[in-house]
């Protein structure tokens, strides 16, 4: 049951790191720490919940209007919470995303009910590979995942607007002083990174079968969780961050039992951050 | 002025009052009728249980007092609203007791609302019997309390044998939900499994949280068991089914008690609850004739058939009806004549007291087959 375990976790780790690297995104970008990403996460999710069971629409569609959602509302999110309190330091759109936070769950119970909303399985079927069965939508997952982290790479390597981004996470006040347009920047880092929390969100909902309002709290925290663990400005070392936390979370259940995967997840996560402070792909932290 | 609104109001008062007497007296009874009090949530949390009980109860008054009433009297129920809330129920049992015309009680729903009203109805002498209280602590508590819904206690070995017995599955894991319920569940089903020569191979839990099950399910599988028995509730059982279907361990039976049984079940779970075995104390298509006599008389009076909530207070009204028949409406031989009880054909299955005042109950073996429950016969 070894293997099993670890496609089980490499899986759910695939989706943490789709959601550390959106904290990677704001926080290399921006220097900031959004709280309001579990439930952007959430609404990607329902987003794709709804296109699959009011409109019956494959799961790809789904998928990418949970993604245009999730967008949406991180576009919107940057503007409200951030973009009028550029120079107000770190504290007011910290608070100000926890408000959001709130009024999103609250929203997302008031417009789709507090209940598990059931979402429709694809894809039941699974494959043997030298003796092994595997979930056909274990792979599906792995795929977009991996799938997504690849456009990622060739957005920010191979654009413009990912070299602006780049750029601008270096050093934003030179960014701006060579004519890279820095609130644009910011702008679309912000929806970038809450488009692959929707992706998250959506393709979570698929494997589990359901979505529901608090579902981002959980998942915010793991993937906050992972982008520290990963080194917080890396996106390699997010992934690697997201994939360790699942895998050990499900090796946990497999040998220990079902109540300690958190316990021993953050427990590991403690010991690397106590050992090496910058995390595990991480620059050592500039004083700012 | 105000003292003129006042009267009026009064007089308002009065007249509705007479008005509502006579529009509810049957005029064609000229004996006393037969009280029987009702201590149940028609409002707040537990509405909608307390009003499948007044439904139910109005249903079986009606018929029972078409029929000629008991030995020519006809029933009345005097309703109390507890809202389930064990300082109204205590309220209501003060009243209940210290009104001499009524004989006895139906209610509560909770068990915490029942035990609140307990102490007072054993001072009083009334007996308190109720629908659906299921603690094991509860019936026993006095000798005026009377359960009909079963406990855990009973269930967990009925499901046992059901497992083992009907199905001849040995090799049995269980994966129970953390709390009171699912621990006491658990408990009592393996304790039960045990003795009749089966094999646990393997306990796990999942908190009620929990929406991922499937490393708890790949390590279950590992151990190969025959059947799994799953104390949980609907919505987690649907999450597990088709996170257990998409990792292709079709090669275990799994079994659950009452619990899962609900018509949610099947929406959530879909294809994947095909084969899932559970039970239940009351099931609609039970073709007993008392049982087809209730449903079809509720859905064509209430439009919609009729839940386990229905079925045991319908059960209640009609056992006490029964019992006041026997031995008339005084509450000392009301509660003597209850407790000797034998075979009572109630919808929810035949009720018997044991010592303690609670009823094993005899419940329908249940699986589901192309999206449906039905009953299982072999």
């Amino acid at each position: 049951m070894l293997v099993p375990q670890l496609i089980n976790g490499l899986t759910q780790g695939s989706l943490y790191a789709l959601v550390a690297i959106g904290f990677v995104l704001i926080f290399g970008t921006m220097n900031l720490v959004t709280f309001a990403h579990g439930e952007v996460y959430m609404m990607g999710a329902f987003a794709g919940a709804l296109a699959m069971t009011v409109w019956h629409l494959p799961w790809f569609v789904a998928l990418a209007m949970g993604m245009a959602a999730a967008w949406v509302l991180g576009f919107l999110i940057e503007k409200i919470a951030f973009r009028p309190l550029r120079t107000a330091g770190h504290m007011p759109p910290l608070l100000i995303t926890i408000g959001l936070s709130i009024i999103l769950k609250d929203l997302a119970v008031i417009l789709f009910g507090a209940e598990n909303r059931p979402v429709p399985s694809i894809y039941e079927q699974t494959i043997r590979v030298a003796g092994i069965q595997i979930s056909v939508l274990q792979i599906v997952i792995l795929g977009v995942a991996a799938g997504l982290v690849v456009l990622l790479r060739l957005l920010i390597q191979g654009t413009k607007i990912g070299r602006a981004m780049r750029a601008t996470a270096q050093d934003h006040e030179a960014a701006y002083a060579m004519g890279v347009n820095v609130h644009r920047v910011f702008s679309i880092a912000f929806a970038l990174a809450s488009c692959l929390g929707g992706a998250a969100g959506v393709m979570i909902g698929i494997y589990y079968n359901a979505v529901y309002p608090v579902m981002g709290a959980a998942a915010g925290l793991k993937g906050f969780a992972a982008c520290i663990f990963g080194g917080l400005t890396s996106i390699p070392g997010a992934i690697l961050g997201g994939i360790i936390i699942g895998v050990v979370e499900n090796l946990t259940v497999q040998f220990l039992a079902s109540g300690y995967r958190d316990v021993v997840a953050f427990l590991v996560m403690v010991i690397v951050l106590v050992l090496r402070p910058q995390g595990l792909l991480g620059r050592k932290l500039r004083t700012v | 002025m105000k003292e003129g609104i006042m009267k009026r109001r009064t007089l308002m008062r009065l007249l509705t009052v007479l008005g509502l007497a006579f529009l509810a007296a049957p005029s064609a009874w000229s004996a006393e009728p037969i009280h029987i009090a009702v201590s149940a949530p028609l409002t707040g949390n537990f509405a909608e249980y307390g009003q499948n009980w007044q439904k139910a109860i109005n249903m079986a008054v009606e018929w029972i007092n078409a029929a000629g009433g008991i030995n020519g009297r006809p029933i009345e129920i005097l309703y109390g609203d507890s809202k389930s809330d064990p300082k109204d129920s205590a309220a209501l049992a003060q009243k209940f007791t210290s009104d001499s015309r009524i004989a006895a009680e139906i209610g509560d729903f909770s068990s915490t609302a029942s035990m609140a009203a307990q102490p007072i109805y054993d001072r009083a002498g009334m007996v308190q019997l109720s629908p659906t209280t299921s603690h094991p602590m509860w019936a026993p508590g006095s000798p005026w309390s009377f359960g009909i819904v079963g406990t855990q206690a009973g269930e967990g070995p009925f499901m046992a044998r059901y497992a083992i017995e009907k199905l001849g599955k040995k090799k049995i894991a269980v994966l129970h939900i953390n709390n009171d319920w699912g621990i006491a569940s658990k408990d009592y089903f393996i304790h039960a499994a045990k003795e009749m020569g089966a094999q646990i191979l393997g306990v796990e839990s999942y908190f009620e949280t929990d929406k991922d099950f499937t490393a708890v399910l790949t390590k279950l599988r590992g151990l190969k068991p025959e059947l799994i028995y799953v104390p949980s509730f609907y919505n987690e059982m649907a999450l597990m089914s088709k996170q257990r279907e998409k990792l292709g361990w079709t090669d275990a039976v799994v079994m659950g008690p009452g619990s899962l049984y609900s018509p949610k079940l099947l929406e959530l779970g879909g294809s994947s609850v095909n084969g899932l075995y559970t039970s239940a104390v009351f099931f609609p298509n039970d073709p007993r004739p008392e049982v087809q006599k209730f449903v079809k008389g509720f859905e064509g009076k209430y439009k919609a058939t009729p839940n386990m909530f229905a079925a045991v207070a319908y059960d209640a009204i009609n056992l006490m009806a029964e019992t006041i028949r026997k031995v008339g409406a005084d509450r000392k031989a009301i509660r003597d004549e209850l407790a000797k009880t034998k075979n009572f054909p109630g919808v929810t299955g035949k009720i018997n007291f044991t010592e303690r005042r609670d009823v094993i109950k005899d419940y329908r073996h249940l699986v589901v087959k192309n999206g449906q429950f039905t009953l299982f016969d072999k």
